[in-house]
């Protein structure tokens, strides 16, 4: 799988290409709008990420010429522009998916693996992660067979942690998925809910699946050693 | 009326030198007339008197002295003329006074005898009874018996009605006339002040949300219009230096995002790292806590400063509040249950109101957020939604720790906090309760709060109902 990265900050430039290389991706990397739209133009990728604010070539500009060319390639967007009308209008130009910073990594991976398999992460109906069992149809939750009762959020916050094992999710990501943008900044709610899981998930047994990075998030798989 | 209203004191001041002005003109007309009317009354006296002397007594020395008062008595006839006539000679005899006036205005029996030695043409002024006598004296003749003094004089008492009849016109006249200059100025000045009245409500009405508008320009010309445009420029230098102001926070924030990113990403590497010792990952993940918080604080200020410049009124849909708040509180419930405080929630669905529902959800889970994070275990949280005919409050009331009162003033304002150690430690950006404000007013809506330190606080928000229930069905 190939990204072309366009983004002027060399740091964050640098920083995203490690954290895609480490997750075994070619990345191509242009610093400005110009370069950006060669690579573009000469070589086929399977995923986009821009910046809007481009030397040169700004990041519309460059979407709206790569569309022109190209229909199918997934487009991500990454901006310190927020507003909902920006985030429209982008979308209408043809951008699959929008990240504003500061983000965390960890969403950067994940939407680009999402992007990257053009489809939901998992559709499976029985997701597992060491002894546990989610059933999505049934939203039943076992484990070592015995049967857990989950209340409607505890269930929602299980199933996004285990849509990615081993990945840490932060909480900013957590409430964005799980509540709504409403609750942004009010992290506490993440905590206090990761807490009444691990109660009935982790505490009966003697492995522990939901991991805390401090400062991150949690994450879900069988390594829960911090 | 107000007494000090600029109006009334000019119409006062005006008035008053009006009546003072008035008072004056009259008083000086009233002398005036009075003197030219009594000077020319002895003028006659005087000519009549010459007459007397260089025609008919410049006969005698022909005729006789009886002859004299015939001819007096003949072409004056001074009793039906109500007039006094009287011819003394030198040694004191009289030769001829005139007899009672028809008009009884003066005893001429009364009239005491002229200076005799005195010489030439001389005026006087007898007081009598009724009136004053007028009196022109006229001396004839060289000296001895051969001299003799004329005097034709008249009572006052018609001049004195006169001036007593202009006296009673003025009377009457100047009271009128005050009435009816101040009555006049008063319309005047009202009708020249109206524009500043204007002013004062326009600018009343402009706050800083709505700087864009300006005062109404009245195109009279006068001081009026100059200070009408030289206010709209101050308005316009206001609105440059809160736009600049506005545009910093924005920039700033903005600015702040890239390495803010940069700086999470980097530390997240290395704390996902499995090989650190554990001092270093604490030390990692404080540090990240931390950019969180500084990424928090640039969102609050961001979405600040996009409220300022109105975005939020971007979206305006009915919604429903009771509804919304019920949710909202259902949500929020496990936050309260971890830390022993019960919430009540007292609301009903159907409560429609019109405006962003996203910004308005912020405003009640910044509210319930504040009231659990302020109020001890075993506590109570309290919310609240009540409506009369076209307004809606919203009510989070708690029995936590409460806010001086000295504080009150104050929570609603940026980064403010009553006691900065106790609530940073419950983490926040210091900006919830600003945010609550912003979101507020941009649309429409008051909120206010009251408390009582160490008994809790309740927070109020007071919006337009919107009366048409359909829209409920609909969304």
């Amino acid at each position: 799988m190939r990204i072309l990265l366009v983004e002027d900050e060399k740091k964050l430039c640098d920083l995203i290409a490690r954290a895609l290389k480490a997750e075994r991706y070619a990345v191509d990397v242009a610093l400005d709008g110009q370069g950006g739209w060669a690579l573009a133009d000469t070589y086929e990728y399977d995923l986009l990420i821009l910046d809007l604010m481009l030397p040169s070539v700004s990041g519309t500009e460059l979407l709206r010429r790569v569309r022109r060319k190209n229909q199918e390639v997934p487009i991500l967007i990454l901006t310190a522009r927020d507003a909902t009308i920006d985030k429209v209008q982008h979308f209408e130009a043809g951008a699959d998916d929008y990240l504003t910073k500061p983000f965390a990594f960890a969403e950067l991976i994940m939407r680009c693996k999402a992007l990257l398999r053009r489809g939901p992460m998992s559709r499976a109906t029985v997701l597992r992660v060491a002894d546990l069992e989610m059933d999505r149809l049934s939203q039943q939750v076992r484990r070592e067979g015995r049967r857990i009762e989950l209340t409607p959020k505890e269930y929602a916050l299980l199933e996004y942690l285990a849509s990615n094992p081993g990945r840490v999710f932060s909480r900013t990501m957590i409430i964005e998925h799980v509540w709504d943008q409403s609750f942004e900044g009010l992290n506490n709610i993440v905590d206090v809910y990761v807490r009444h899981l691990r109660r009935k998930i982790d505490d009966p047994f003697p492995t522990k699946l939901i991991r805390t990075v401090r400062g991150v998030g949690y994450g879900l798989g069988e390594n829960a050693d911090i | 009326m107000n007494s000090r209203s600029l109006s009334f004191r000019l119409v006062t001041w005006y008035a008053g030198l009006l009546t003072v002005l008035f008072v004056l003109l009259g008083a000086l007309t009233f002398l005036f007339l009075r003197h030219f009317l009594e000077a020319n009354l002895l003028d006659i006296q005087a000519r009549r008197a010459r007459q007397i002397a260089y025609t008919l007594l410049a006969g005698i020395p022909g005729g006789s002295e009886a002859s004299v008062a015939k001819q007096v008595e003949m072409l004056y006839s001074p009793e039906v003329n109500d007039r006094f006539i009287r011819i003394t000679r030198a040694d004191g005899e009289l030769v001829y006074a005139s007899g009672f006036p028809k008009d009884n205005s003066f005893d001429p029996a009364r009239v005491p005898l002229p200076p005799l030695a005195r010489n030439g043409e001389f005026y006087r002024k007898e007081s009598l009874s009724r009136g004053d006598l007028l009196l022109a004296a006229v001396t004839y003749g060289a000296s001895g018996s051969a001299r003799y003094v004329v005097e034709v004089g008249v009572s006052n008492l018609r001049t004195e009605g006169t001036l007593r009849q202009v006296l009673i016109m003025m009377a009457i006249g100047l009271p009128i006339g005050v009435c009816f200059a101040v009555t006049g100025g008063f319309v005047l000045v009202r009708r020249a002040l109206k524009p500043v009245e204007q002013i004062a409500h326009k600018a009343e009405d402009i706050t800083q949300h709505n700087l864009s508008q300006r005062l109404p320009v009245v195109q009279t010309g006068d001081e009026l219009e100059r200070l009408s445009i030289s206010l709209n420029h101050m308005i316009s230098r206001l609105e440059d230096s809160i736009q600049s102001s506005k545009q910093f926070v924005a920039d700033a924030s903005h600015e702040l995002r890239t390495p803010l990113t940069v700086l999470r990403g980097e530390l997240e590497g290395l704390a996902q790292d499995q090989q650190l010792r554990p001092h270093t990952r604490e030390t990692l993940g404080s540090m990240l806590e931390e950019v969180d918080r500084l990424a928090e604080i640039v969102e609050g200020l961001l979405a600040l400063s996009r409220l300022d410049a109105g975005e939020a009124n971007s979206e305006c849909v009915p919604f429903d509040l009771g509804e919304l708040a019920a949710t909202t509180a259902d949500q929020m419930s496990l936050l309260a249950e971890d830390k022993n405080i019960t919430v009540i929630c007292d609301t009903s669905p159907g409560v429609n109101v019109e405006g962003d529902r996203a910004r308005m959800k912020q405003v009640v889970v910044n509210l319930l957020d504040n009231a659990i994070k302020y109020t001890p275990s075993g506590g109570r949280v309290c919310l609240k939604i009540t409506h009369d005919d076209s307004y809606v409050i919203l009510e989070v009331a708690d029995d936590g720790i409460g806010i001086p009162q000295e504080a009150l003033p104050h929570v609603f304002k940026r980064f403010y906090r009553v006691d900065g150690s106790r609530s940073r430690e419950q983490g926040g950006a210091g900006l919830g309760l600003s945010i609550v404000k912003s979101i507020c007013t941009a649309h429409g809506a008051q909120v206010e709060v009251a408390s009582v330190s160490g008994k809790g606080s309740r927070f109020r928000i007071k919006q337009s109902l919107v009366i048409n229930t359909s829209v409920h069905a609909l969304s």
